[in-house]
């Protein structure tokens, strides 16, 4: 049967959806819309190879626009602004209507905005798309002092990169650690000792209280009473799940729109994936919701399987990277809910790796090296903890010992 | 016929010079592999159960080395985006791996691995 299928959001979650849909379904339209007039492309290297100016924009997209031809995937920049679920239609804001029979949202998440009381709302400069990427990369070309509010991902990856640039930078976090919301303490300290080691200053548990402009230099006041001088403002303070468009429909939503494990909404017909859902994992036996590449991918993947009506559990192990000057971050499964923790190595040019149990069973792990390190033994723990092993810690802590071996088949 | 011989054994010179030693067959673990630097390029050398492979040695995603990743049945998973590849054929299996692996000929001679390179 010939399906109308809509995926509302043209990020990596959707264009894995469309293009696993197509592999299930050769029938069906497929149309994907998007809010940005450019093809689906991938946002990690805009925070590090893009504003460094190792890859251009053609080297973003995920793919060309003959491949979506080939696989019969519509591409639609259209801003949707209404939403009738009952009667199945999108209303765009050029009163244009799409109707669907299936509807995968994928609209991702938004940037959290600082709440600023005077004229510098447009002087405080955000990082998510392309858009924004250019005009950071264009803009800090003339500028020297730059600080960079929020110690997170994209705001510690945006201080790499800009130090590289041979900028002044300082990073202003509120919390006691960098990366405090997901990255172990143990780990985010290593990765401040990389900053400081390469210039970068790094102000811990400070709050902001005022930022004023005087001759086109910003002051920024701290709770301590600390005064910052600085040329440019770039703020990484988290995101939120995009929802707006759905906030008064029958569409539950809590954190995001609530899916089960099969990516379905409370909604017939109407699926979510990516960072705008908050999914069940049966393997946690818990809702959740991650802003990873990795997740929005093969929540993509997933969405798209159960769409096309190969019945398909999401059972992927939350997996997330990071890379800060030449070191790789990585961490995966639970590392917030444990009894125990082990390290293995201390060395982060060979890689250094935490791992956290609970009752004797690997739950997840966190790791730095150089590139690459530490890739292998973060991924045997992602499978190690997807089948709930008890592992001997004698191995886990000793680096000349291969983890391989722990993998039972 | 002079000028036929010529040709041949000048074929197959070059050819056998291009068989690169690798090392001994006992460098490699089962199911595990090594990096293999030759001149610019990198390659890695695989032992799976039924014998040794060989591919290049850097993802085609970005350019990390797979000499870290997770070797698997037959596959290669990169260490840092978990892009993976068909060892034997190079055939990228999973995203965001979307360009195939070179693969190259590997042989075993006194217990030596060679690797054949164009």
């Amino acid at each position: 049967m010939k399906n109308n299928i809509i995926i509302l959001g043209g990020g990596q979650a959707g264009i894995y959806a469309a293009r696993e849909i197509r592999q299930n379904d050769s029938k069906s339209n497929i149309k994907i819309i998007g809010e940005e007039n450019l093809l689906p492309y991938e946002r990690p290297p805009l925070s590090k190879d893009f504003l460094l100016d190792k890859k251009n924009e053609e080297d973003l997209y995920f793919h060309s626009s003959d491949v979506l031809k080939n696989e019969n995937i519509e591409f639609e920049n259209v801003s949707i602004s209404k939403v009738d679920f009952e009667n199945k239609k999108l209303f765009a804001d050029n009163d244009d209507v799409y109707s669907y029979d299936s509807l995968l949202i994928s609209t991702g998440s938004e940037n959290k905005k600082l709440s600023l009381d005077n004229n510098l709302k447009n002087d405080v400069y955000y990082l998510r798309n392309l858009e924004e990427a250019k005009k950071i990369k264009e803009i800090v070309s003339n500028k020297n002092k730059i600080t960079i509010i929020g110690g997170g991902f994209i705001g510690l990856e945006i201080a790499s990169s800009l130090s590289q640039l041979q900028k002044k930078v300082i990073v202003i976090e509120i919390g006691n650690q960098l990366m405090g919301r997901i990255i172990p303490k143990q780990i985010a300290d290593l990765v401040q000792n990389t900053h400081l080691e390469h210039g970068n200053e790094i102000i811990l548990n400070k709050q902001i209280e005022k930022i004023t402009k005087k001759n086109g230099i910003y002051e920024i006041l701290l709770n301590d009473n600390s005064l910052i001088k600085t040329d440019f403002l770039i703020a990484g303070i988290g995101s939120t799940p995009a929802v707006k468009l759905f906030e008064n429909t029958n569409l539950k939503l809590d954190n995001g729109i609530l899916t089960n494990q099969f990516c379905e909404t409370s909604i017939k017909d109407v699926y979510a994936a990516g960072d705008v859902s908050n999914f069940y994992h049966p393997l946690y036996e818990r809702n959740m919701r991650l802003e990873s590449y990795q997740h929005a991918q093969n929540h993509g993947i997933c969405a798209g399987k159960n769409i096309a009506g190969v019945k398909t559990e999401y059972t992927s192990i939350p997996w997330m990277w990071s890379d800060q000057f030449n070191l790789n971050l990585q961490l995966t499964g639970i590392c917030n809910d444990y009894d125990e923790i082990i390290e293995r190595g201390n060395d982060i040019n060979s890689g250094v790796i935490y791992f956290f149990l609970k009752n004797k069973i690997i739950r997840g792990a966190c790791g730095l090296g150089i590139a690459g390190k530490i890739g292998r033994d973060i991924r045997i723990t992602s499978k190690l903890s997807e089948k709930n092993t008890i592992v001997d810690k004698q191995i886990l802590s000793d680096q000349n010992q291969k983890l391989n071996k722990l993998i039972q088949k | 016929m002079y000028l036929f011989s010529k040709n041949r054994y000048y074929i197959q010179f070059m050819s056998e010079e291009n068989w690169i030693e690798v090392g001994s067959t006992d460098s490699i673990e089962e199911e595990d592999l090594i990096r293999f630097d030759h001149q610019d390029k990198t390659f890695c050398v695989y032992k799976l159960t039924d014998g040794f492979y060989a591919t290049d040695g850097i993802c085609t995603h970005e350019a990390v080395h797979l000499e870290d990743g997770l070797v698997m049945d037959d596959e290669i998973e990169c260490p840092m985006h978990q892009g993976i590849f068909n060892i034997k054929s190079g055939e990228a299996l999973s995203p965001p791996a979307c360009e195939d692996l070179k693969t190259y000929p590997v042989k075993v001679d006194n217990d030596k691995i060679f690797i054949k390179i164009d």
